[in-house]
């Protein structure tokens, strides 16, 4: 306890109040020393963190790449070069095109789910362990596991589609279908994040107004639309920005199953980065790339949020 | 609503049976999958048609047992998410015992930049983050693998969240019996903290055993990938595989030990989820 | 010799003055009871006397010396808690061997204090239970056991009895007042109930906003309170009050007429009296059928052992008279009432007793 001896040493020289301010010592009072309980995380934090993401924000506006060197700031030009490149907007449009095709599924889905599956019933709680179960799949074994599903031929949906004499599609080389079947293992992958919430989010609701509907002979239809959906409309809007900033992330799913294609159809903006940053080794330009995708999620979120408060209001 | 149900139990069956059809179409992959696993190669080259029909074996799982590069990216995902665990768990409770119940100038400024860290996606920083390690010359390396991982908020928010929820009373008291802070912390407060730093710590474990983007970037040479990246690495050239099989062994290999976690663990792999997703 | 030495205290939150000025002596042996309403400061008090409270000014003494400088560790007392803040995960034996083994207590003497004062609570059987394991008055014991085996200069309970439910509560009144007796220490306990202040305490300290009302005995405060405040909120039921309309005099006695008309003759000297309006305070006790203030029942409250009768007078105020219990009396009966003058107090505008 050596900061309390130095306030019993100190106390000699200084008025009453100044040194009984600094000898009690409830839990609350303001110490220095406290902050050393903060100090490694904040190191961490600031170095693996903070200094990266200003030193992304440089970079955006530099001519730099591992292999060319520094050649100094160019300003704007990396952003003007992302506007100008064909590839870079459609990757910006198949995100933003799945993310709208993922956001919905999750909070319909999930939020189906949640309302069929929340009770005490044994036969719930082994659903509700089969659709989370998925999500704690790594993403490479997700997408082994689906690209097995959608092979060609002997693949378990070419498998089902022959049964019924339906012909084998290949949604991996098709370049209307791969966006899609990316979303489709992404929603079967984590299914149970957006499930899991709004579960979390009906146990709060109390169960004595429930109770108050039923003696006041409410359908079941006039329950779920007037007490559980106004009840976790919270819950709604933050799985839906969760999603958002989860999907707009989207990488592995498409690397491993497509690799973008064909034809671009489903490379996705991370993808890019990755591509840019790591194999061309354009760092200026995938740090350019960077921002753009983080500002878009941003400004996706903050929409979205803002919305969701507005329709409370 | 699991105490009170009204409506007819027909439209609880049907219901039921709904959602029920719905996991066997979610869970069929897998089973799928596994199933295949166990058939000949030869077979598979033919037909995957008849999962329960014999003939069955395990070369499929001897082969991934014969090949030495699993084993050692298995034991580099295992460091990899051993470490990050243990050094997230004991920086996040002290980081969140500071920020929950102790007092010093500008605490309130750095927990607003620690809830705005939040915001930042590893998107964003990974191209800088991968040239200074690499300044440093530290890709290829453990500590690579393991320390900007720990830079993410989540762990902080979680303990802070569970430290602020204990009686003050209890420190208080200790405080009385001439405890130290530390002590405090260290005696009282910690102990009672095991079912977040349980939560935490097997929410972290599998994050990190299931990382991808940073490992892909990092690690480089193959005696230092994860399984994640081992696995991935190997997913070349797939319509033509003769391997079907082995591939499926592969998936099944990798994904038992993250599955038998989430069996012993579910419910707090579930709480950590319900916890962190609505922040 | 004043054991617990408090000095112009004070405590601001930001801009709220919560205590002012506040000085008291309690001497060594004494069960102080700080009794007053939720937020009149009582447990801030008690918090900065335990060192878990910063002062805004003013000075503690203990037993001579100055403690408000010390951490609270230091202090030389021990708090029992509201929630009893047991540490869950120890056994009730560590709980009580965590403060001695911070100052480096011998594991001999240690598990000897622990004995003696697991027998004196009778926990022997409980010492090496979770306190997760133990009803609420055992861990109630087992907090005040933590307390004991520390010795310390001055006991501290902050409303310790909040939680235990009714039976509960009054038995581990009479065994705090007895504990008190066998040990001997200064003891200050904090609560808002005037039941446990009356019962246990050797003095009540009566606080309102941050300042001390009255210090005294019970019988003291029950019988002699300094305010109006203190007449109120001391005893069950409540003390009436009414308006004193005006003050004639009867051979040096106030004789003050009521709004009805009606008057009561006091045993407090003319002479004492401010001109000022003036309220008449009289228990229920003080008040029996058979005068002759006219009143109305309005609402009966049967209590066994008494009745007590809230009654209508004439100009409409309330007033509530005790009764036996098994009076014969009906709602909207009129009665007769006596109001005995000999035990009426006189309060003056700024709210103090006025005496003799």
């Amino acid at each position: 306890m050596a900061p309390t001896r130095i306030c019993l040493v100190r106390t000699g020289g200084q008025s009453v109040a100044e040194a009984t301010q600094s000898a009690a010592a409830g839990i609350g009072i303001p110490r220095l020393a406290n902050a050393l309980f903060v100090l490694p995380y904040m190191l961490i934090l600031l170095v693996m963190l903070i200094i990266p993401l200003g030193l992304g924000i440089w970079l955006a506006f530099q001519d730099y790449d591992m292999l060319g060197g520094w050649n100094g700031s160019v300003g704007l030009e990396n952003f003007q070069n992302l506007l100008d490149d064909r590839i870079f907007r459609g990757t910006v449009r198949n995100t933003m095109l799945f993310v709208l095709m993922t956001t919905p599924a999750f909070v319909i889905l999930g939020l189906a789910l949640a309302l069929a599956l929340n009770d005490r019933l044994r036969r719930s709680a082994m659903l509700r362990a089969i659709f989370f179960g998925s999500s704690v799949l790594s993403v490479t074994i997700v997408t082994l596991v689906w690209r097995l599903v959608y092979l060609p031929d002997r693949g378990m949906l070419a498998n089902i589609l022959g049964t019924v004499g339906l012909h084998s599609i290949d949604p991996v080389t098709s370049e209307t279908w791969a966006l899609p079947a990316i979303a489709v293992v992404t929603v079967w992958w984590i299914i149970g994040l957006p499930m899991t919430l709004f579960l979390a989010a009906l146990q709060q609701i109390p169960a004595d107004l429930y109770e108050a509907a039923a003696l006041d002979h409410a359908s079941r239809w006039r329950t779920l639309m007037s007490i559980t959906l106004p009840s976790i409309r919270r819950t709604i809007v933050v799985v839906a920005v969760v999603e958002v900033i989860l999907q707009f992330q989207l990488f592995g799913q498409a690397l491993l199953i497509t690799g973008g294609g064909p034809n671009n159809t489903s490379r996705p903006m991370v993808q890019f980065i990755y591509e840019a940053g790591f194999r061309d080794l354009q760092l200026g330009f995938a740090a350019a790339a960077s921002q753009v995708l983080f500002a878009l999620m941003l400004i996706a979120a903050l929409a979205q949020a803002w919305v969701g408060r507005k329709r409370e209001g | 609503m699991q105490t009170y149900r009204r409506g007819s139990s027909f439209t609880d069956r049907a219901l039921f049976i709904a959602v029920a059809l719905l996991a066997i179409i979610w869970i069929a992959p897998i089973i799928w999958v596994v199933g295949l696993s166990f058939k000949p190669n030869e077979v598979l080259m033919r037909t995957t048609g008849g999962i329960a029909a014999p003939p069955f074996t395990l070369k499929n799982y001897t082969d991934i047992l014969a090949s030495s590069s699993v084993f050692g990216w298995m034991l580099n995902s295992a460091i990899v998410a051993i470490g990050q665990t243990v050094l997230t768990l004991v920086i996040a409770s002290l980081a969140g015992y500071g920020f929950a119940r102790t007092n010093f100038l500008g605490r309130n400024a750095l927990f607003v930049i620690v809830l705005a860290a939040l915001a930042v996606p590893e998107q964003a920083i990974i191209v800088p983050l991968h040239t200074m390690f690499a300044m440093f010359d530290l890709h290829n390396t453990y500590v690579a693998l393991i320390v900007p991982r720990v830079a993410f908020p989540f762990g902080v928010l979680l303990m802070t969240q569970y430290f602020r929820a204990i009686s003050p009373e209890i420190e208080e008291a200790a405080l009385l019996d001439r405890a130290s802070r530390f002590k405090i912390f260290w005696r009282i407060v910690l102990p009672l903290s095991v079912p977040a730093q349980v939560t935490l710590g097997i929410y972290t474990f599998l994050h990190a055993w299931n990382d991808y983007f940073w490992p892909l970037v990092s690690a480089t040479r193959p005696e230092m990938y994860t399984l994640t990246i081992g696995l991935a690495s190997m997913q070349t050239n797939f319509a033509q595989t003769e391997g079907i099989g082995f591939l499926m062994a592969q998936a099944v290999f990798a994904g038992l030990p993250v599955l038998i976690l989430y069996l012993f663990f579910q419910r707090y792999i579930v709480s950590a989820v319900a916890g962190g997703g609505s922040k | 010799m004043a054991e617990v030495s408090l000095r112009q205290l004070s405590k601001r939150f930001g801009p709220t003055q919560v205590i002012g000025d506040l000085s008291l002596d309690i001497p060594s042996g004494e069960f102080a009871v700080f009794l007053g309403p939720s937020g009149c400061g009582k447990s801030t008090l008690l918090r900065m006397i335990a060192g878990l409270e910063p002062l805004s000014g003013g000075e503690i003494h203990l037993g001579g010396a100055r403690i408000d400088i010390l951490p609270p560790g230091d202090r030389g007392v021990a708090m029992v808690f509201q929630q009893y803040a047991l540490y869950p995960h120890m056994t009730v034996r560590q709980n009580m061997a965590f403060g001695l083994r911070n100052i480096g207590t011998p594991t001999d003497e240690i598990s000897r204090k622990i004995a003696d004062a697991a027998e004196m609570l009778e926990i022997t059987p409980l010492l090496e239970r979770k306190p997760a394991q133990l009803s609420g008055g055992q861990r109630q014991r087992v907090a005040i056991g933590r307390a004991i085996v520390k010795q310390p200069r001055a006991f501290l309970f902050d409303e310790p009895l909040s939680n235990l439910d009714a039976t509960l509560r009054s038995r581990t009144r009479i065994e705090l007042a007895r504990l008190h007796q066998r040990i001997r220490s200064t003891m200050i306990f904090v609560t808002h109930d005037q039941v446990e202040a009356m019962t246990m305490a050797t003095r009540i300290v009566v606080m309102n906003r941050g300042q001390i009302e009255q210090v005294g005995t019970p019988m003291d405060v029950y019988r002699r309170p300094q305010t109006r405040f203190v007449a109120g909120f001391v005893g069950t039921p409540a003390m009436n009050f009414l308006t004193v309309a005006a003050v004639s005099d009867e051979a040096g006695f106030a004789r003050v007429s009521l709004p009805d008309g009606s008057t009561v003759t006091t045993v407090i000297p003319t002479k004492a009296l401010p001109s000022a309006a003036l309220t008449l305070g009289v228990r229920a006790e003080n008040i029996q059928p058979g005068g002759g203030i006219p009143a109305r029942v309005d609402v009966i409250e049967r209590l066994g052992e008494r009745t007590l009768i809230y009654a209508n007078l004439r100009d409409g105020s309330t007033i509530v008279y005790d009764e036996t219990g098994d009076v014969q009396v009906s709602i909207g009966e009129n009665v007769q009432l006596a109001i005995d003058g000999s035990n009426a107090h006189l309060f003056g505008a700024d709210g103090r007793a006025i005496r003799g």
